[in-house]
C-alpha cells in the first residue's frame, strides 16, 4: 500500500517536470550528459589548437599574438618527438598484445570456472589492484625488482646477480601490462559470458578438439569484448605518465611525458599543446584504425548494428 | 582610498627597526592589518619542507599566531596555475611561493609577483639576494647552493673522484644519476668537455658532446628525492646533485660524501616571492612572512637545516658545513664555482631543455 503510494507520488512529480508533451525529447534528454562531456572536451581541444598556433617569446615568457605553425614545425624537425613517439606507439601495441593474452584465459576461467571459490579469488584478485593507485603500484615494483629489492635478495641467497631489473624500457611495460590487465579482463568477462556455454559443447560434440573450438567458435564470438579491451589497453598505454617517469629511470619517456615536460619544465603552453594535439590525433587515428579492421557489432563502423 | 591605517612602507620600517630589539616583536603592533587564520606557503618536501619548517615558519606562527599551510605542489607544476589566477585577477593559490630563481625569474618577466623592495630586512643581505635585471624585489634570492659531485664513499676506497670526468669510466656505467632535465650539469659538462664557460650560452658545444659520451653510460635521471633514494636503494655510485640531496642521505646514514671537482660546480639560488592579487591584509602578513626569513635568526635555522649559505652575513655555518667548499661564503669560495645569470638560464633554458633530451631519449 505505502509502496503504491509512494509509486503514484514519484510519477507525480515525474508529470511536473517532465509532462508527457515531451516523451519524444526523452532520448535526447538522456544524451545530455554524454554532449556536455563532449562539450567540455571540445572546448578543452579547441583552447589547446589555439594556443598551439602561439609561440613563446623566451625574453618575456608570453605567447605571441600571430597565429604560427612555428611549434608544430619545431615539433616535427625534432628526432627526439619522433622517437618518443615510435617508443610510445610500439610500447602500446607490445602492451595491448601481451595484456590480452593474459586477461583472456583469466577472464574465461572467472567466467566458465565452476568452483564458486576459484571465481571469488579471481574476483578479488582482479579488483584488489583498483583500490591501490597507479603510483603506488609503480613503487611497488621498485621494492620488489629494485637492486637490493626483494627478487635480488633471493638471487643473491643463489649466489646470483643483482640483475638490474628496473629503470629500462622493459619494466616500463612490464608495469603497463600489470596496471592494465584488470582493465582487460573487465571488458573481455561480460564478453565470455554471452557466449553459451553449449555453443562450445556441440562443437566439441562434433569432434572439435578445444584448440579448434577456441579458435573457430570462442575467440570470434568473445571478439567485441577484445576490441574494447584492446582499444582501452592501447590508449591508455599509449598516454600513460606515470610508469615510464618511475619505472623508466628518465631515459624511457613516452609522449605523454613530453607534453609534460612542454607544458611544465619550460612553461612553453604552445609547444605542450602542439604535442598534445598531435598525440589525439594520432590516438584517434589508431583507435579508428582498430575499430575499422576489427570492429563489430556496437564497436564497428559499419551501419549494421549487429 | 587607503584602507589600511598606516602607510605600510612606514610600517614594515618600524617593524624593522622594532625586530632589531625583540626577536618576534616586530609583528606585536596595534595598528597591524587583520590577521589571516592562515598562510599557504609553496615548499619542497622532506628535508626541503623540514628546514623551512622548523627555521621560519614554526617561529613565524608563535610570534603572530598565523598558521603556515603548506602546498607541496612541484614549483613546475604550481607555476602555470599562479600565471593563470594572476591574469584572472583571481585569488592565488599560495601566499608565499618558495621557488627556484630561474622560475621565479620567469614569474618576474611576466609581472606576475608583488614588489618586496619595501622589506626591511634587505638591508645588509649579501648582494647575491638581489635578482639581476630588475628594477625593484619582484622575488629575492634567500640562499645559494651547489650541484655537486656526490658519490658512495664504499666506491671510493681511495678518496673523493677529482674530476667529472669520473662520470664516464665505464665501472660505473648505469650507476651515475643527474637530473632530468640536465639542471646544474650543463656548466660542469661545458668545462669537463674543453669547453670554456664564457663560451655560455654561445657556443656549448663540449657540454653537449660530454653529456653525449654520458648517454653510453646509462645514467639515471631523477629529480631531488630519487637522489637520496637512489643512495639509499644502492641504485647508483655517483650524482650530480644539490648538496641539501647527498647531505641528506648522509643524516639517513647512507655513505655519502661529495666534493667539487676540479672543473668547478654550478653554483645557483633559490628564491621567495609573493604573487599578485592576495587580500591586503594577507599580502601584508606574506611581506612580513619573507621579511621574516630574511631576518638572522630564520635564516640561521633555515640553513641549517638545508646545510646551504643564506643571503644573512651574519649567520653560521652548522657544524657538519664548516670549511665545506660545498658551502661557500667568502668570494675566494665563490671562485671554484660557477654562475651562470639566471636570466641567461631562463632565456636558454627550452634550447637546452631540448638538447639534452634529445641526447638523452635517442
Amino acid at each position: 500500500m505505502g509502496a503504491s503510494v509512494m509509486l503514484e507520488a514519484l510519477e507525480g512529480i515525474r508529470a511536473t517536470l517532465w509532462p508527457r508533451a515531451f516523451k519524444r525529447f526523452t532520448g535526447a534528454m538522456l544524451l545530455l550528459p554524454a554532449v556536455a562531456l563532449v562539450l567540455v572536451l571540445v572546448a578543452g581541444l579547441a583552447w589547446m589548437g589555439d594556443a598551439s598556433l602561439h609561440l613563446l617569446d623566451t625574453e618575456t615568457f608570453e605567447t605571441g599574438a600571430d597565429y604560427t605553425a612555428a611549434n608544430y614545425r619545431q615539433m616535427g624537425g625534432q628526432a627526439t618527438y619522433w622517437i618518443v613517439l615510435g617508443r610510445s606507439i610500439l610500447g602500446a601495441a607490445i602492451v595491448t598484445l601481451v595484456t590480452l593474452v593474459l586477461a583472456f584465459p583469466y577472464a574465461y576461467v572467472m567466467v566458465r570456472t565452476g568452483s564458486a571459490w576459484t571465481r571469488k579469488i579471481l574476483l578479488v584478485s582482479l579488483f584488489l589492484p583498483f583500490f591501490i593507485g597507479q603510483v603506488v603500484r609503480a613503487y611497488g615494483w621498485l621494492i620488489i625488482l629494485g637492486k637490493e629489492g626483494l627478487l635480488n635478495s633471493l638471487f643473491g641467497i643463489l649466489g646470483l646477480g643483482p640483475f638490474k631489473m628496473i629503470y629500462n624500457y622493459p619494466s616500463v611495460l612490464f608495469g603497463l601490462v600489470q596496471y592494465l590487465l584488470p582493465f582487460a579482463v573487465l571488458l573481455i568477462a561480460p564478453a565470455v559470458t554471452a557466449i553459451d556455454e553449449e555453443i562450445e559443447l556441440a562443437s566439441e560434440s562434433l569432434g572439435a578438439h578445444w584448440l579448434r573450438t577456441f579458435r573457430h567458435v570462442t575467440l570470434p564470438m568473445a571478439k567485441p569484448g577484445l576490441v574494447a579491451a584492446a582499444l582501452v589497453v592501447f590508449t591508455l598505454a599509449l598516454t600513460d605518465y606515470a610508469m615510464p617517469v618511475i619505472l623508466g629511470g628518465g631515459t624511457n619517456d613516452f609522449i605523454a611525458n613530453a607534453v609534460y615536460d612542454a607544458f611544465f619544465r619550460i612553461s612553453d603552453s604552445g609547444l605542450g599543446s602542439a604535442v598534445a594535439i598531435v598525440l589525439v590525433l594520432i590516438a584517434t587515428l589508431l583507435a579508428a584504425v582498430i575499430l575499422t579492421v576489427l570492429g563489430s557489432g556496437t564497436l564497428g563502423f559499419s551501419a549494421e548494428r549487429r | 582610498m587607503n584602507r589600511n591605517p598606516i602607510d605600510r612602507r612606514t610600517f614594515l620600517q618600524g617593524a624593522g627597526a622594532f625586530a632589531a630589539t625583540l626577536p618576534f616583536g616586530r609583528f606585536a603592533f596595534a595598528a597591524e592589518p587583520a590577521k589571516p587564520k592562515e598562510l599557504i606557503v609553496r615548499v619542497w618536501g622532506g628535508e626541503w619542507k623540514d628546514a623551512i619548517d622548523g627555521g621560519v615558519s614554526q617561529s613565524f606562527a608563535k610570534a603572530t599566531g598565523i598558521g603556515i599551510k603548506y602546498d607541496e605542489t612541484e614549483d613546475n607544476e604550481l607555476q602555470p596555475k599562479l600565471w593563470a589566477a594572476v591574469k584572472q585577477k583571481r585569488r592565488p593559490p599560495v601566499a608565499v611561493n618558495w621557488d627556484t630563481t630561474t622560475n621565479a625569474t620567469k614569474s618576474a618577466l611576466k609581472k606576475m609577483g608583488e614588489d618586496l623592495s619595501d622589506l626591511p630586512n634587505l638591508k645588509g643581505l649579501l648582494p647575491v639576494a638581489q635578482p639581476l635585471g630588475f628594477e625593484g624585489y619582484p622575488l629575492v634570492n634567500v640562499y645559494s647552493y651547489v650541484y655537486v659531485l656526490a658519490y658512495r664513499t664504499d666506491a671510493f676506497p681511495q678518496g673523493a673522484p677529482k674530476s667529472w670526468k669520473v662520470l664516464l669510466d665505464p665501472k660505473f656505467k648505469g650507476r651515475i644519476a643527474l637530473y632530468n632535465d640536465g639542471i646544474g650539469f650543463h656548466p660542469a659538462a661545458q668545462v669537463a668537455g674543453g669547453g670554456k664557460v664564457e663560451d655560455i650560452p654561445k657556443n656549448m658545444k663540449a657540454a653537449w658532446d660530454f653529456i653525449g659520451k654520458l648517454k653510453a653510460q646509462k645514467p639515471l635521471l631523477g629529480e631531488d628525492p630519487d637522489f637520496t633514494n637512489w643512495f639509499q636503494k644502492g641504485e647508483i655510485d655517483l650524482a650530480c646533485t644539490i648538496v641539501t640531496n647527498a647531505r641528506g642521505a648522509k643524516k639517513n646514514g647512507v655513505k655519502v660524501a661529495w666534493t667539487i671537482p676540479e672543473e668547478g660546480a654550478k653554483v645557483d639560488t633559490d628564491a621567495l616571492w609573493i604573487p599578485k592579487g592576495l587580500p591586503a591584509n594577507e599580502l601584508y602578513w606574506a611581506k612580513q612572512y619573507v621579511n621574516y626569513a630574511l631576518s638572522t635568526e630564520a635564516q640561521q635555522g633555515w640553513c641549517d637545516g638545508l646545510g646551504l649559505p643564506g643571503v644573512n652575513p651574519n649567520i653560521n655555518p652548522p657544524a657538519d658545513m664548516v670549511g665545506d667548499p660545498a658551502y661557500p661564503t667568502k668570494p675566494e669560495d665563490f671562485k671554484k664555482l660557477i654562475r651562470v645569470p639566471n636570466r641567461i638560464q631562463v632565456e636558454n633554458e627550452k634550447e637546452w631543455f631540448g638538447k639534452f633530451k634529445s641526447i638523452m631519449q635517442g
